[in-house]
């Protein structure tokens, strides 16, 4: 009996003198992470849990590693007897642990958790034992019907070079669970046709895999449209690969109706509807003549001076009423001017002295600290979101908090003070040697941290001294060579005649998002690259492909595609267009207070102007933030009420001297009269049918009336509150 | 020694030829499967499943078993899910075969069969030197109490070598403290997650007098009066404890912080104390009643270390937030929010978080140790740097200086203990304070 803990004590020194090392790096952390004691829920929460926290998902080893080993004067370990630690018997419910039950005491990782601590709890050498890349078999999944299942193998290299399969550690993740679901951690079940992306996760690295379930359905013959650009010569690669036939382009004129909403947001008066219509030349020389008429017209200025405005939050709620008006100016002089896009990013990013002398100043007076500027600057001209970065490294993507803090401080000598006139503000660089509160400063431990770019350029930029920041900012952000900036720009402008993004959210890049057709995108990209970002070529090249042009009519191949470009998609029309188009359908003139009469909704310097009313109902955003989603494009209750009962269209309806009251005081007929609301309202003919039954009912009672109504019934219609 | 086994090898035998074991074959599927809500610092609807008293006890249901009748038993019904909510909440039912292991026990009468206590006075058996949480000189100079897994090292001063061994039931000694006259030493501790205890020693025997247990978890930052009369524990249910030295009865708790108290002195004529707590404020105590009587700082980060000035109501705290700040132990009732005025001094930032605070006792220095693997030592009349102590490899998580105030000692991550000259900080020996395996071993084999 005497002998017994000699010999035991003995056999556990010998076995753990024969274990391979083990390193809180590269053994232990994965565990942690894989277990969910990292997880937000639980220890990973900001607060932690139970008066133990650790980074979320383990995104900084470092910080977990004193948490287990120092806190509470190294509570959570026994070096004596490694089997008795906190960190072994909670999770194992040796002692009662809230988070229940995570590790069996005769598991492996539990013996490695043991064994580590038995060693002396190394941390591990950061230059050889973290994760240098991931690697993913197979790189790309494509089944040819749903039903099929694929197992997902994961391997991480490290920084020294060993390689080690830690599929079972890996995190495995679908982007569209309901199309391919993850099961048993890291096999992929298709659920159903279409396409889906697997974001693979280890120790801060991550990688994609995409996924691609055809249509099993026999019969699917590629018959090849005709290609009027790269656009769809490339779009079309995608959809022959994955068995879509694309929609035939559209009829002149829904064609003409689309394109006049998406580039001017304005609908086509019934006499520039009837030219078009009548029009004998070959429908593409057509379209292109209509396509150069619209770019570049005052209701284009418009249109993009309101888009930019949103992006830029030109508002009076913070830079006050001839602020905002200023601003305005300054993006409708850009716009209509067509500044190159890097020249205008560069004028915004680095005006200085008075807001009013210099308008785009105004960007810095939006959003007055570093940070929110440097959030801002990041989501609309690099499409990044960098706000998780603030509190740790971000859980999708490879920006840490470091870079965070690297990025603001490109802004943090920017300052303002008081001008000389009411409401003028003077924007400054600080001197250089000015001290430390300039400086961005680290939450974790109060350090300086210098300016350093997001991602190295290919020709390096210097960063001068803290008044000159914003110089080599610009510089840097608005090279051809940023692999973010024209991609982010592109990517965006297309999203706004297809309603999505190549990329979508397209003020979400990030490697787990990826393109949806990355040959697309890199080909858009280097077209306005090669153009010196003029967003009026690129525009034109959009709106000229036949992919644009396509008919909103699906096939049986096409129906389900939402995300490759092979239909039009019908978009409801966004607040000011639509309150536009019910003027121009019923000849009503616009009346907002405090703008003279006759501005219409898309010509509003800022959101104050008819706040709360119709425009913000439908969606108009409000501009406090620079996120494209602040632009709502939803359905609801109130603004089906509102069209039913609402002022805007019974009053626009019945305008004493609207487009009714006037074509029945010019004595029209009624088949004229009719012609003339679908014109207005549709602009395309009434069908014969349509017709008869409008003329029938207008000659059914008071004629007036009833033409109101037809008006009302129309401007209540899909085919009215729809772009298609 | 031989008794425990042998009790074990009766018991199973016992065990194979009748009934199902409450302890061998129930217990572990409560503690896997439903301790993490029902235990006792959560006790979700009153229940505690960790004892078999307390799972006799029962929750505000009513008791958790009837002898003999498995569905009449709470424990049945809520598993197999005729009562809701169905448990374990949330989370898979129960396997069947384990509903039956816990259903055969009650039909064999659902008796306890919990061996006494398994743990012996054993030595613990060495094989890494474990982290130091506690040093402590004694008031003539002569010895240095250590903590160590399951016991305390008493050393002589200079670490020549190592004269007791005082082997307790608590896993951690988070804390000592001997009585001016030298005829007691505290240590509070506990093993984590499971039981604080207080113990009382006499040094000089190596006899342990009293042994208090209290709590589910450690107790932190045990102190004693100058008088001798009390002690006060800082408890990881936001209580502090405090007990009477002589007996070791508690006289009280004080349940007003939020959060951990992790630290506890008492002042200079031991009528008042002071506590620190996770919930960053330092909370003063009338000493003989437990009526809270001031905060006696501006809250700013977790506090974890107190220490007081040799004979003057001053103290040193810190924590989380780095800075050590001096106060006076007094906060008018008069003083306003936010005001600081009894703020003395606030020293530099440290490189880490402070685990460990001493005062000398000529009162001219003060030791200031934590994340960071150096000592700093600063004047407290200027908060000027003195000097600073060099060598662990890592975290500090006690410093003590000898009762002449020439030497310094520390502990704390890496196992070794360092003994600095006060004033230069020049090191004068380190040493590991347990036996390391071969000495281990052999101690072991002459038992």
């Amino acid at each position: 009996m005497r002998l017994a803990p000699l010999l035991v004590s003995l056999s556990i020194a010998a076995v753990w003198a024969a274990e391979a090392p083990v390193t809180f790096l590269r053994d232990v952390a994965p565990i942690l992470n894989k277990v969910g004691c990292t997880s937000g829920p639980c220890h990973g929460a900001a607060k932690g849990k139970n008066g133990f926290k650790l980074s979320l998902r383990g995104y900084d080893p470092q910080f977990d590693y004193e948490a287990l080993l120092y806190d509470l004067n190294g509570r959570r370990f026994n070096r004596a007897e490694p089997a008795r630690s906190l960190m072994l018997s909670k999770p194992a419910q040796e002692v009662p642990h809230g988070g229940g039950l995570r590790l069996e005491k005769d598991s492996a990782y539990y013996r490695i958790i043991e064994n580590w601590i038995a060693q002396g709890v190394p941390f591990g050498d950061p230059a050889k034992d973290a994760v240098a890349s991931l690697e993913v078999e197979p790189k790309e999944i494509a089944m040819p019907q749903p039903g099929q299942s694929a197992q997902v193998k994961v391997t991480a290299r490290f920084l020294d070079g060993q390689t080690r399969n830690v599929t079972g550690e890996a995190t495995v993740e679908s982007n569209t669970p309901d199309l391919a679901r993850i099961e048993e951690g890291s096999k992929v079940k298709g659920e159903r046709t279409g396409e889906a992306t697997l974001l693979v996760r280890y120790q801060g690295k991550l990688t994609t895999i995409p996924v691609t379930i055809l249509n099993p359905k026999p019969g699917f013959v590629w018959s090849k449209p005709a290609a009027y650009n790269y656009i769809v010569t490339l779009i079309d690669a995608k959809l022959e690969k994955v068995r879509i036939q694309p929609s035939p382009p559209a009829d002149d004129a829904t064609f003409l109706r689309r394109v006049g909403l998406d580039l001017t947001g304005q609908l086509p008066t019934p006499d520039e509807a009837r030219a078009f219509l009548a029009d004998p030349a070959p429908t593409k020389l057509k379209r292109t003549k209509w396509i150069d008429h619209l770019i570049g017209s005052p209701a284009f200025v418009d249109h993009w001076t309101t888009k930019w405005g949103d992006l830029l939050q030109s508002s009076r709620k913070y830079l006050g009423e001839k602020g905002t008006y200023g601003f305005r100016e300054w993006i409708r002089a850009s716009v209509a001017g067509n500044k190159p896009y890097d020249k205008m990013t560069r004028e915004l990013l680095t005006s200085r002295g008075s807001s009013y002398d210099d308008p785009a100043a105004n960007y810095f007076r939006v959003t007055r600290d570093p940070k929110p500027t440097m959030e801002k600057t990041t989501q609309v001209f690099l499409g990044v979101r960098m706000v998780c970065a603030q509190c740790h490294d971000h859980p999708f993507e490879k920006w840490t908090q470091n870079q965070y803090y690297q990025m603001a401080a490109f802004f943090s000598a920017v300052g303002l003070r008081p001008g000389y006139e009411v409401g003028e503000e003077i924007l400054f660089d600080l001197r250089a040697g000015d001290d430390a509160r300039n400086e961005m400063k680290h939450p974790k431990d109060s350090r300086l941290v210098p300016p350093e770019f997001l991602i190295a350029s290919a020709h390096p930029v210097k960063i001068p001294s803290p008044q000159k920041r914003r110089d080599a900012f610009a510089e840097w952000l608005t090279s051809k060579e940023n692999p973010f900036f024209a991609k982010a720009v592109a990517n965006r402008v297309w999203s706004y005649f297809f309603g999505y993004g190549i990329i979508d959210p397209v003020d979400d890049i990030r490697a787990s998002n990826p393109p949806v057709n990355p040959a697309l995108l890199d080909a858009l990209t280097k077209d306005l690259v090669d153009h010196n970002f003029d967003l009026q070529s690129l525009m034109r090249t959009i709106v000229s492909s036949r992919a644009y042009q396509s008919s909103y009519v699906t096939n049986e191949w096409n129906e389900k595609d939402a995300t490759n470009f092979s239909h039009a998609m019908p978009r409801r029309l966004s607040a000011e267009p639509l309150m536009d188009a019910v003027a121009s359908a019923a000849g009503a003139r616009p009346r907002f207070p405090e703008v003279p009469l006759d501005t219409g909704a898309d010509q509003l310097p800022d959101p104050h102007v008819g706040k709360d009313g119709f425009l913000d109902l439908f969606g108009r955003p409000s501009r406090e933030s620079a996120c494209e989603c602040e632009r709502r494009a939803d359905l609801s209750l109130p603004q089906a009420l509102n069209l039913v009962n609402g002022s805007t269209i019974s009053d626009a309806v019945a305008d004493p001297k609207g487009r009714v009251a006037r074509a029945i005081l010019a004595g029209k007929t009624e088949p004229a009269l009719v012609e003339d609301l679908y014109l207005a309202a549709l602009s395309r003919f009434p069908t014969k049918a349509e017709s008869e039954r409008a003329v029938e009912y207008l000659t059914g009672g008071p004629r007036a009336a009833r033409a109101q109504d037809l008006l009302w019934a129309l401007l209540n219609s899909k085919a009215f509150l729809y772009v298609y | 020694m031989r008794l425990i086994p042998i009790y074990f090898f009766v018991n199973s035998l016992v065990l194979l030829a009748a009934d199902t074991s409450y302890f061998k074959d129930v217990r572990p599927i409560l503690q896997k499967q439903c301790q993490g809500c029902h235990q006792p610092s959560m006790k979700s609807s009153d229940l505690d499943l960790t004892s078999f008293v307390a799972l006799g006890q029962g929750g505000k249901h009513g008791p958790a078993f009837s002898p003999g009748k498995p569905d009449d038993s709470l424990i049945v019904k809520y598993v197999n899910g005729s009562l809701q909510p169905r448990m374990p909440l949330g989370l898979p039912a129960l396997p069947p075969e384990q509903v039956a292991v816990i259903r055969n026990w009650i039909i064999d009468g659902a008796k306890d069969d919990t061996p006494l206590t398994t743990i012996s006075n054993k030595p613990s058996v060495y094989i890494q030197p474990p982290v130091i949480t506690a040093l402590r000189f004694s008031p003539d100079g002569a010895q240095l109490a250590v903590s160590g897994n399951r016991e305390i090292l008493i050393h002589k001063a200079d670490g020549s070598a190592l004269l007791h061994r005082l082997s307790g039931k608590a896993e951690r000694i988070l804390s000592l403290a001997y009585s001016k006259d030298g005829n007691l030493l505290i240590a509070g501790g506990g093993t984590p997650a499971q039981f604080g205890e207080v113990q009382i020693w006499n040094p000089k025997s190596g006899e342990m007098l009293r042994s208090a247990t209290l709590t589910t978890d450690t107790v932190f930052g045990a102190s004693l009066s100058p008088d001798a009369s009390k002690i006060a524990v800082g408890c990881a249910d936001n209580t502090v404890h405090v007990l009477d030295a002589a007996t070791g009865k508690e006289l009280y708790k004080i349940g007003n912080h939020e959060n951990w108290v992790l630290a506890t002195v008492f002042g200079a004529d031991s009528k008042r104390l002071v506590s620190a707590s996770r919930d960053n404020a330092a909370k003063l105590i009338d000493a003989s009643s437990g009526a809270f009587l001031e905060n006696i700082n501006l809250l700013r980060g977790e506090l974890t270390s107190i220490a007081r000035h040799p004979s003057k109501d001053l103290v040193v705290l810190g924590g989380a937030e780095r800075y050590p700040y001096i106060y006076l132990m007094d906060r008018p009732k008069n003083m306003k929010i936010a005001d600081d005025t009894t703020l003395v001094r606030k020293m530099e930032r440290q490189d880490g978080a402070i685990f460990a605070l001493d005062w000398s006792p000529d009162g001219k220095r003060i030791a200031v140790a934590g994340a960071a693997p150096d000592v700093n030592l600063y004047d407290p009349d200027t908060g000027l740097k003195l000097a600073s102590c060099t060598g662990h490899a890592a975290g500090i998580y006690s410093a003590a200086f000898s009762p002449d105030g020439a030497k310094l000692a520390t502990g704390g991550f890496d196992g070794k203990v360092r003994i600095y000259d006060a004033a230069s900080c020049r090191l004068l020996t380190s040493f590991v304070p347990v036996p390391i395996s071969a000495a281990a071993l052999t101690a072991g084999g002459t038992q």
